[in-house]
């Protein structure tokens, strides 16, 4: 079993801004041998001179090694490109919730009545069909883990096809953002394989 | 373990079905959902709190109960943007990476999982990341990532109590940034936080296993040296000088200190003792 001191060592890694991945190896003894790195960032360099600062106070004999992404990943998003969320408002008055998401510099809008949680979620739905996407989906949950503020929203959605829900998680400023954003989560994969049709 | 020149991972497909149904609950109309995860995690959560561990072990069930060699889990979240996950702690490469963290899910051998379990793989997992970083958050500072006010005040509390239950003595030692207001007026934020960031890493590396380091306010720090009494904290003060030197922070501090029961056996008590004799020795500083 993992122990508390390296969940923590790995956690305080990947909290390092750009850091994908980290991988461990180990000595016989059970200390960590080679901290292996993956980033997204500039400056390898310095995150490679932070996390060795970090390795040396919780396993002073690792090796510290890290491997760069920046050039290939801005190489990806030449080549390809995903919805983004742009902007939700919600009008009391009415109870309607208006998304706006984009893609490729085209714009979709989506509204929906049903309050800030449901209604984020049914007007993500409305903005990707804006846009032109066939979503062939029905909003079947959408969950406030705790049913109180600033927790993640899971939004489930049923194929038209009963071949297997889908899934999303988000966590925003509030529950309509939260809403949209684990919309396009569940969706994420979906509109990535519609997009290359 | 891989074939040569394919990773062998692929995404979960949308249009795979969920078609076994030993031990199954039927969540919803024609819709069958393994109780295995649900199982696990609460098993799991028996042994180990949500979080990286966890994230690890979840992987290694699901491998177990496919058959699979290899999994990757990619999450994405605005508190921790991306991040990825890959049976038994391994690496990936970077090129790897790259095409991993283009879209967020679960990534194995083709075919063999339901989309299904390999979304709520995810959503766990990304639960799980999630409420560990929020736990790191509560209890350290972000800037130093030493432990912040609350956990702070917290261990003091337990420090005390053991003090005053088994009479082991601990010597609480606040320690200040002289001039530190200087170093943002003259350098800018940036480097001020620079420096804080420093400091607290050398703190980090003076302490020893057991004491606690912590950021209780802008520019003032709090250590909680266990089995010490007041006299042998000038070693801590040494440790820490020292480690600012081999670390190029030109930054002097003032300490002030208290030691339990000596002084008192009280939080509150100690902390106002500690701060006065601070304040004291900042005064002579300044005059």
């Amino acid at each position: 079993m993992m122990s508390r001191t390296e969940e923590d060592f790995e956690l305080e890694l990947r909290s390092l801004a750009g850091v994908l991945n980290v991988g461990l190896t180990h000595r016989e003894n059970g200390d960590v041998d080679v901290v292996t790195l993956v980033v997204n960032t500039k400056d390898s360099a310095g995150t490679q001179n932070v996390a060795s600062q970090i390795a040396s106070l919780y396993y002073p004999e690792a090796k510290v090694v890290v491997d760069g992404t920046s050039h290939l990943l801005s190489l990806q998003r030449e080549s390809g490109s995903r919805v983004a969320f742009v902007r939700a408002d919600y009008d009391s008055k009415d109870g309607t919730c208006e998304v706006q998401l984009t893609i490729d510099g085209r714009v979709g809008l989506g509204r929906a009545g049903s309050g800030p949680l449901i209604g984020g979620a049914e007007a993500t739905l409305a903005a990707l069909r804006d846009l032109g996407y066939d979503i062939p989906f029905s909003l079947l949950t959408v969950t406030n883990v705790t049913n109180g503020r600033d927790w993640p929203v899971v939004v489930t959605l049923r194929s038209n096809a009963n071949d297997g829900d889908r899934f999303g998680i988000a966590k925003a400023d509030d529950d309509m953002v939260s809403a949209a954003k684990a919309t396009l989560d569940s969706l994420n994969r979906f509109i990535s394989t519609a997009s290359e049709r | 373990m891989m074939p040569e020149g394919n990773d062998g991972l692929q995404p979960e497909t949308p249009t795979n079905t969920v078609t076994e149904t030993d031990g199954a609950i039927e969540e919803f109309p024609g819709q069958v959902y393994e109780p295995w995860l649900f199982q696990t995690m609460l098993g799991e959560l028996t042994n180990r709190e949500l979080g990286v561990g966890f994230i690890y072990s979840i992987l290694g069930q699901f491998a177990r109960r496919h058959g699979l060699t290899d999994v990757v889990v990619t999450l994405s979240h605005d508190s921790f943007g991306t991040q990825i996950f890959r049976l038994g702690g391994q690496s990936v490469t970077a090129e790897l990476a790259v095409r991993l963290s283009a879209e967020p899910g679960v990534y194995c051998e083709p075919d063999k999982v339901p989309a299904v379990e390999c979304d709520a793989v995810r959503t766990a997992c990304q639960l799980a990341m999630s409420l560990h970083l929020a736990r790191f958050s509560a209890t350290h500072d972000p800037l130093t990532n030493i432990a912040n006010r609350r956990s702070f005040d917290d261990a003091l509390e337990m420090a005390a109590a053991r003090s005053a239950r088994y009479g082991w003595a601990f010597t609480l030692v606040l320690v200040d940034l002289n001039d530190f207001k200087r170093v943002n007026d003259l350098s800018g934020h940036e480097v001020g936080d620079n420096t804080l960031r420093q400091f607290g890493f050398a703190l980090r590396q003076a302490v020893r296993q057991g004491d606690t380091a912590a950021r209780v306010g802008g520019d003032e720090f709090a250590v909680i040296l266990s089995n010490v009494e007041g006299h042998e904290a000038a070693g801590f003060t040494e440790r820490l000088r020292s480690r600012l030197l081999a670390s190029n922070v030109f930054i002097d501090f003032t300490t002030g200190t208290a030691t339990s029961p000596r002084d008192s056996a009280d939080p509150a008590e100690l902390l106002r003792i500690a701060d006065g004799r601070l304040y004291e020795k900042k005064g002579l500083r300044g005059s």
